[in-house]
């Protein structure tokens, strides 16, 4: 009866029945005050934060501006490097950033957000003197403060600042954050670790847990791929070992990204795993990896395949294109009554190229109509998919 | 005083009935509204701290196919498909359905895509009416569109069908041609979906707007106006209401209804097993959400739908009571067919939160609403007339619901400029801030009355229209938002 | 200088990014244009003759496909090189711009050193 407490005063003074009235109109009274407060709030709340934005539009579009120009100046016009010099040993001159305007802190944090979309934006030497500029003023203290918070998006905002600017952190500070029960947190870290660490860069996929979701997978590939002087490590070693179904999917793409041939005897074993999500992803690996050494034991297997795994296969002996396999694929176009399976079966013999080129017009020439329209799909150029 | 006793008896058990009602609904307007604001507080926390960028440049972003029906759009029709050509996404596909225009849409993206007839594979796993010929540009720099052209189904649903058909990515983002979208709509719709392993997320959605007033350049948003006009503002109040606050609120507790279809992505896979959209609705887009949720629960698959609080789409709202009228009683016998299709959903425990919350709540606080209302204002000047009324107290309870439905528009207004400040002047803020205080009672009434209209129709052609394919026509349907009216 | 009176055309939506590399290549000696986006873009190739295009690919109104296919079919452009800057640095991407008449293809994050290499090399052409 807080709500009474507060408004009953002020009705009883001005509605001396008030008291008189049934318990529902009293409430539905009472109610009716703290809706009308409610809204004036909301007004006064949607009016400051108007006001607020507006205010911190104006000032930062002058800020940015301002640093915009200092930054072009100073940095990317840096004569050393134009000259030839290398950034690491090239005079950096940093007094126009030390000017008292650069004490308020806002203003210190438009520079350092500032100077991480410069680095996002601009690489080569450039990058490097954004670098010792960063750590010239010393602005790496105040992310380091950041990673000391009590609040994990504060947290989160000082890793991303040294991640972006290529600061190392120590690994004790790093390693447990990447097991953190925030999610955007233990991502960040991860980026981090990969990022920065001296050590064993992909220590954490030993003992991940929680599953890597796809938009982290988003995140690590491209740290991964990015990452300047990054050991690669053969991914075999997980995708043999690790239980953790999206940490060996995950190794699957990378090691088609580096193209790991010796990973390929471990892919081979997952072919016999239960889950066929898995199955699928390691068949087409293998496809993408051009490891026609297993054609035979794909094909030996495809009768007994659920479907997503059956196109894969399909797919693989198109990416092969050995030649060896044109019966197989033609007679599965041909007996097939699964739209996808025949087009996938199609479009594996004319990726054969030359191989093929006389079977495919031989079977346009004597398919039914569906069958050649599904040929001529798959033949022509305009149609990517 | 012997004659009043009848009145007296049904009056008591009327108020006592409404009274269980009314209140029933304010608390879950409550508890959405508690809801909503937690979901977009935290959308906003953790969407700043997204780099988007990430999809332009993987090798791992999935492909999406964007269908969009069109219907004699021959005006702005080209426009649209080039805007819809220059999304931000790396990897997706445009297919325009034409449904058998009867004007020159066709012959002018013909001409100004240089569109080619092609064999096109078409797999026709949803039943259509037939297709015509399938294009693609013979311009690679237009090489994601394709062009398929079919008989008139004159249902939206039958040609969204028949591009679903023609897709090649395993999510779709349905759309109508006409709507605007944001350039970043296909990233932000993909990243919830990309969020979950645990759940399969067979829909996203966003928040729709009016587009009425804002300035469209070439098909793209370049800024966004409050309406001028008073009955598209009152929609855009509604529409704000509905999605930041309804569609966000029920988001929470995974007991999302619908997604609208002026812009939603869908799992294929699972859209196609549960038979697509259905061509015989008058509420296609809620239908094929339920349907798709019943066979997940059917198939003991994990779903979830998501939404996201910021706006993607604005969509030309109709600006004369006409057409309005025309578009509520759609939708309002959409809801009552659809009612009557699932009823054996409604209080199903077997069907987990989809039977025990969305399709009752659907079923007593949307569908029997109007209804509802309509009857308490015919006892109230019943009770007039026989002078039984009792002046002080239905003023109070009056006021009551009025600052209740004035404070929720306000709420919903307030939870949308936190993560998106859309409108450039405070002046459309307040515009939109005082057209709530005469929504309920200039714009109310007119839902309830065309939803009552629609309702009517439902129960008139049942019988001879269910079965046969006569249709109003889409394009007044096609943006829904299921309302949150604040009602008593 | 010997790049004096020579005209290049910017396009990118990035505001920062064309900010600086305007300056880089007015400091070259370069007569710049920029539009962020491809309408205008187009509007100004109507207009003006260019010896060199620069373009990003994902823009709104107009993308950068469909000002390098336009700029192609000018009769005013012929021979004109055209260099891609773009984030999608996909396969695929670099493919079909490569595929669709451009000269170059350069990821972003740009190294601002090797624009200037890439644009002294195919004006010399």
């Amino acid at each position: 009866m807080l709500l009474d407490s507060l408004f009953g005063p002020f009705f009883r003074k001005y509605f001396y029945y008030y008291d008189s009235y049934p318990i529902v109109i009293q409430i539905a009274i009472l109610l009716t005050g703290v809706a009308i407060t409610t809204t004036f709030i909301a007004y006064s709340s949607i009016l400051t934060r108007r006001a607020n934005g507006y205010l911190k539009d104006v000032r930062s579009k002058k800020i940015n501006q301002f640093l915009d120009n200092l930054i072009t100046d100073h940095i990317i016009f840096n004569e050393d490097v134009m000259n030839g010099i290398s950034p690491q040993e090239a005079i950096l001159d940093i007094t126009p950033f030390t000017k008292p305007v650069f004490k308020q802190k806002w203003v210190k944090q438009a520079l350092i957000d500032r100077l991480i979309y410069f680095s996002q934006s601009f690489s080569g030497d450039r990058n490097v003197l954004f670098r010792r500029l960063f750590m010239e003023l010393e602005l790496e203290k105040l992310s380091f403060k950041k990673l000391k918070s009590i609040s994990n998006s504060t947290k989160i905002v000082g890793l991303v600042e040294l991640t972006s600017m290529g600061i190392a952190v120590a690994d004790v500070i790093i390693l447990p954050l990447t097991n953190s029960k925030n999610r955007k947190l233990r991502s960040e870290a991860r980026i981090a670790y990969i990022k920065l660490s001296k050590n064993d860069p992909f220590k954490f996929f030993d003992d991940a847990t929680e599953p890597l979701l796809l938009w982290d997978q988003l995140e690590l590939y491209k740290i991964i791929t990015t990452t300047e002087g990054l050991t690669i490590p053969n991914f075999a070693r997980w995708i043999t070992y690790s239980p953790n179904k999206s940490i060996v999917s995950f190794c699957l793409k990378l090691v088609i990204h580096y193209n790991q041939h010796e990973a390929i005897p471990a892919i081979v074993k997952l072919l016999s795993t239960k889950d066929h999500y898995v199955r699928a992803d390691a068949i087409n690996c293998l496809g993408k990896l051009k490891a026609d050494s297993v054609e035979e034991h794909l094909v030996s297997i495809y009768n007994n395949q659920p479907l997503r795994c059956q196109l894969e296969i399909l797919k693989a002996l198109g990416r092969f294109g050995t030649g060896r396999q044109i019966n197989f694929l033609r007679s599965e176009f041909l007996r097939s009554n699964d739209f996808d399976i025949k087009k996938n079966a199609a479009r594996s013999l004319i990726n054969h190229g030359m191989q093929t080129k006389e079977i495919v017009q031989q079977l346009i020439d004597t398919a039914s109509p569906d069958n050649a329209i599904i040929l001529k799909h798959c033949m022509n150029p305009l149609i990517k998919y | 005083m012997k004659t009043g006793t009848y009145i007296e008896l049904v009056g008591e058990f009327y108020e006592g009935a409404v009274f269980v009602y009314g209140t029933t609904l304010l608390l879950i307007y409550a508890l959405l509204a508690v809801l909503s604001l937690s979901a977009v507080r935290r959308f906003q926390k953790l969407d700043s701290h997204v780099d988007y960028s990430l999809l332009l440049n993987s090798k791992l972003t999935p492909g999406i196919s964007v269908i969009a029906p069109a219907f004699n759009e021959s005006l702005t029709i080209i426009e649209n498909v080039h805007s819809l050509l220059n999304l931000n996404y790396p990897k997706y596909e445009v297919i325009i359905v034409n449904d058998g225009s009867t004007d020159d849409s066709l012959e002018k993206m013909v001409r100004e895509f240089d569109l080619v007839e092609v064999d096109f594979a078409y797999n026709e796993r949803l039943k259509t009416k037939p297709i015509k010929r399938i294009f693609k540009s013979s311009n690679p720099a237009y090489n994601k569109l394709t062009i398929v052209d079919k008989v008139n189904g004159k249902a939206k649903a039958d040609a969204s069908n028949a591009g679903i058909n023609a897709s090649s990515f395993d999510y779709f983002i349905c759309t109508d041609v006409d709507s605007i979208l944001d350039r970043d709509t296909i990233m932000k719709l993909v990243k919830p979906v990309m969020d979950d392993s645990k759940k399969r997320i067979i829909a996203t959605g966003a928040t729709l707007r009016m587009a009425n007033s804002c300035v469209v350049e070439q098909g793209f948003m370049q800024r966004v106006v409050v309406p001028n006009q008073l009955l598209p503002r009152f929609q855009e109040i509604e529409y704000i209401r509905s999605f930041v606050m309804g569609k966000m609120g029920w988001s929470v507790i995974n007991c999302v209804p619908n997604v609208s279809g002026g812009l939603g992505m869908f799992d294929k896979e699972i859209a196609i097993n549960a038979g697509g959209y259905d061509p015989q609705s008058f509420g296609e887009d809620m239908e094929l959400v339920i349907r798709m949720m019943t066979y997940c629960i059917n198939y003991q698959i994990n779903y979830a739908i998501r939404y996201i609080p910021i706006t993607l789409c604005w969509t030309e709202g109709p600006a004369t009571i006409k057409v309005y009228g025309r578009q509520r009683a759609r939708w309002a016998r959409g809801l009552a067919q659809l009612m009557w299709q699932h009823r054996k959903l409604v209080f199903n425990p077997n069907y987990g939160r989809l039977g025990m919350i969305v399709m009752p709540y659907n079923f007593v606080f949307e569908l029997l609403a109007p209804i509802v209302e309509a009857l308490g204002i015919i006892y109230y000047i019943v009770i007039i007339f026989l002078d039984a009324i009792n002046w002080d107290y239905a003023i109070l309870l009056l006021v009551f619901v009025y600052t209740y439905a004035i404070m929720i528009s306000t709420l919903s207004i307030l939870w949308d400029q936190i993560t998106y400040q859309t409108y450039k002047t405070s002046r459309e803020i307040i515009t939109l801030c005082l057209t709530a205080f005469f929504e309920m009672v200039v714009y109310h009434p007119l839902i309830v009355f065309y939803s009552i209209k629609g309702y009517y129709n439902f129960l008139g052609n049942r019988k001879h229209t269910w079965g046969n394919m006569q249709r109003q026509g889409f394009g007044q349907g096609g943006a829904r938002a299921r309302t949150v009216t604040a009602t008593s | 200088m010997a790049t004096n009176g020579t005209q290049i055309l910017l396009i990118d939506d990035d505001e920062l990014i064309l900010k600086v590399i305007n300056r880089i290549l007015q400091k070259e000696g370069y007569v710049v244009t920029t539009a962020s986006n491809g309408k205008d873009a187009l509007e100004y190739l109507e207009r003006d003759k260019f010896d060199l295009l620069i373009t990003d690919l994902m823009m709104p109104y107009s993308n950068g496909f469909e000002v390098i296919s336009r700029f192609k079919q000018h009769p005013n452009a012929a021979g004109v090189p055209i260099i891609v800057i773009s984030s999608v640095g996909t396969e695929n991407a670099v493919k079909e711009g490569l595929n669709i008449g451009a000269d170059d293809y350069l990821r972003k994050p740009i190294m601002p050193d090797e624009l200037l290499i890439r644009v002294r090399r195919l004006l010399k052409k």
